[in-house]
């Protein structure tokens, strides 16, 4: 019992940090002067969220979430290579 | 004892992960340019994202009251964590190179442009 209460207790604290440091991404998202910060805010941002939804899945009780921030993580990088492609060679690999 | 123990560990690994993540974001945005934010955004990446989920992992294993479905939480989260340390340096280098290339992002606040001599484009 002692352990179910510990561990609501420091993630109750933990979470409202993350939502905060989120809010400071989507800032450098929407002021990013350039493509390329707009894509690392996006990238550190869909990484942080893929982690939240890990440690959220624990307060909820259900290793559900886990699959999806998995594959957010995944379409994350996927960006990356896409606009990193198109920046280049300004082809998407079609 | 053992389980108190993981639980414990986990947790600190996880504020560590919400202090990196912190950390990341507000240098995300006080950093002068491009190719100084790629700091903060992968140490905001890796510190933030991987090492939460590792704690993750190790809280679940030791937290008795979630019951059998947890050692999937806990495969899933290591198996994720291993799988974005690779991935999210592969992405951030191909959006630096990219954007080194291609000349999209300012190159201003800069001591010693190494890639130039070297012929960089």
């Amino acid at each position: 019992m002692v352990i179910e209460a510990l561990v609501t207790s420091v993630l109750t604290v933990l979470i409202p940090i993350y939502v905060v440091s989120f809010l400071l991404y989507v800032v450098r998202v929407v002021k990013g002067p350039t493509i390329p910060d707009r894509v690392l805010a996006i990238d550190s941002l869909g990484y942080d969220l893929a982690a939240f939804m890990v440690v959220l899945s624990i307060l909820l009780k259900s290793p559900l979430m886990v699959v999806s921030g998995l594959a957010l993580a995944l379409w994350v990088y996927a960006f990356d290579i896409y606009i990193a492609k198109y920046l280049e060679a300004k082809e998407m690999g079609e | 004892m053992i389980d108190l123990v993981l639980v414990v560990a986990g947790l600190v690994l996880i504020s560590i992960g919400v202090f990196y993540d912190f950390v990341g974001a507000i240098g995300l945005l006080r950093l002068p340019n491009f190719y100084t934010r790629l700091h903060a955004a992968t140490a905001g990446a890796i510190g933030g994202a991987v090492v939460p989920m590792i704690g993750t992992a190790l809280v679940a294993l030791g937290a008795d009251y979630l019951g059998p479905p947890r050692f999937f939480l806990a495969g899933a989260a290591f198996a994720s964590s291993i799988l974005l340390m690779v991935l999210a340096q592969a992405g951030s280098h191909a959006i630096a190179r990219a954007a080194y290339i291609s000349g999209e992002a300012p190159r201003e606040p800069i001591l010693h442009d190494a890639l130039k001599d070297r012929g960089g484009e």
